[in-house]
């Protein structure tokens, strides 16, 4: 199996992020859990515990937690543009769920798929790209070798 | 940067340049390294395996290549064609004598990697027996490349002061016959 069918993208960050001052791509993060349901446990352990410290950490995200009459607790996030990544989270504990949220948070929100290259630069070169001229003694005609 | 087209840089990089080559008293394999390396575009620092960066290479003089050693005699090709008891050994010599181009033609093409780029790369191969070239090609050339051997000087290129100045381990008397 080749990859070369499978979508893919060049290696690149959200309009330079970072650079200047660093914005969390997080726009938004709900915490959709049961009250009563086995598998959302660890959800409501981390609620109980940890999503306050979370909220208060990361000001430019909004965190909605909404308790639902649901069997499988997920975490939605938004990206700031417009992404969506709906996260299972059915019988995790509240370790793993904070370590999911933190790597969300991180993300920037572009599609994570095949990268065509490890490496990118915006300026490629400033010495300009290689010729077959570049470094050739001037001369009129072809060069001959020294005799 | 807005009126600097990035089509002409392109189009600079991956030109072609078109490499002579003298083979005048060379052995062919010396040459035909030298002509997989260019054809391949691996003396390049742009090289890369996809992108079809191959130069042009004129070889001239094969009908004068210098085989070291027995080769000439001993060097055998060999072909089949096909049919039974079709199978053909001749030797450096006799090939040479057939098609003064088919040695180095060999030789580089055996140098050149098994792909389905090779028949392309050999097309970028031009062979001329001696040293006479087409109008076109001449004026094509962009770089001599030095030989990889100097070339030996024949007798008759001594200057008879030279010949004198050679230094003599026996001095032949007046009376010596020459056999």
């Amino acid at each position: 199996m080749t990859s070369r069918g499978t979508p893919s993208r060049f290696l690149q960050s959200v309009l330079q992020n970072g650079v200047g001052r660093y914005v969390c791509q997080l726009k938004r993060i709900s915490i959709i859990f049961s009250k009563n349901a086995q598998s959302s446990l660890g959800v409501r352990e981390f609620i109980e515990e940890g999503v306050v410290d979370y909220a208060k950490k990361n000001p430019g995200t909004v965190v909605y937690v909404s308790p639902n009459t649901c069997r499988i607790p997920k975490i939605v996030a938004e990206y700031l543009n417009g992404n969506v990544r709906e996260e299972m989270v059915t019988s995790q504990t509240s370790k793993e769920i904070l370590e999911l949220i933190t790597k969300l948070t991180n993300q920037s929100g572009l599609d994570i798929i095949r990268l065509r290259k490890p490496f990118h630069t915006d300026s490629p070169s400033i010495q300009g790209q290689w010729h077959p001229f570049t470094n050739r003694p001037p001369s009129i005609g072809p060069i001959r070798p020294l005799p | 940067m807005s009126n600097f087209s990035r089509t002409a840089q392109q189009w600079a990089t991956f030109a072609r340049s078109w490499f002579l080559i003298d083979a005048k008293m060379q052995p062919p394999g010396k040459i035909a390294t030298m002509c997989s390396v260019r054809l391949q575009g691996k003396h390049k620092p742009i090289y890369h395996a996809l992108s079809d960066c191959g130069d042009h290479v004129v070889v001239m003089n094969t009908r004068h290549i210098a085989f070291s050693g027995n080769k000439w005699e001993q060097k055998v090709y060999s072909s089949h064609t096909g049919y039974p008891g079709g199978f053909k050994q001749v030797t450096a010599a006799q090939l040479h004598l057939k098609d003064p181009k088919a040695i180095v033609k060999l030789a580089v093409y055996g140098m050149l990697p098994r792909n389905l780029l090779r028949p392309n790369m050999m097309q970028r191969l031009h062979l001329f027996a001696e040293d006479e070239l087409p109008e076109d090609v001449l004026a094509n050339l962009t770089e001599e490349l030095p030989q990889p051997r100097d070339v030996p000087r024949t007798l008759s290129q001594y200057t008879q002061e030279e010949r004198d100045a050679f230094p003599r381990l026996w001095t032949p008397p007046a009376d010596y016959k020459m056999k």
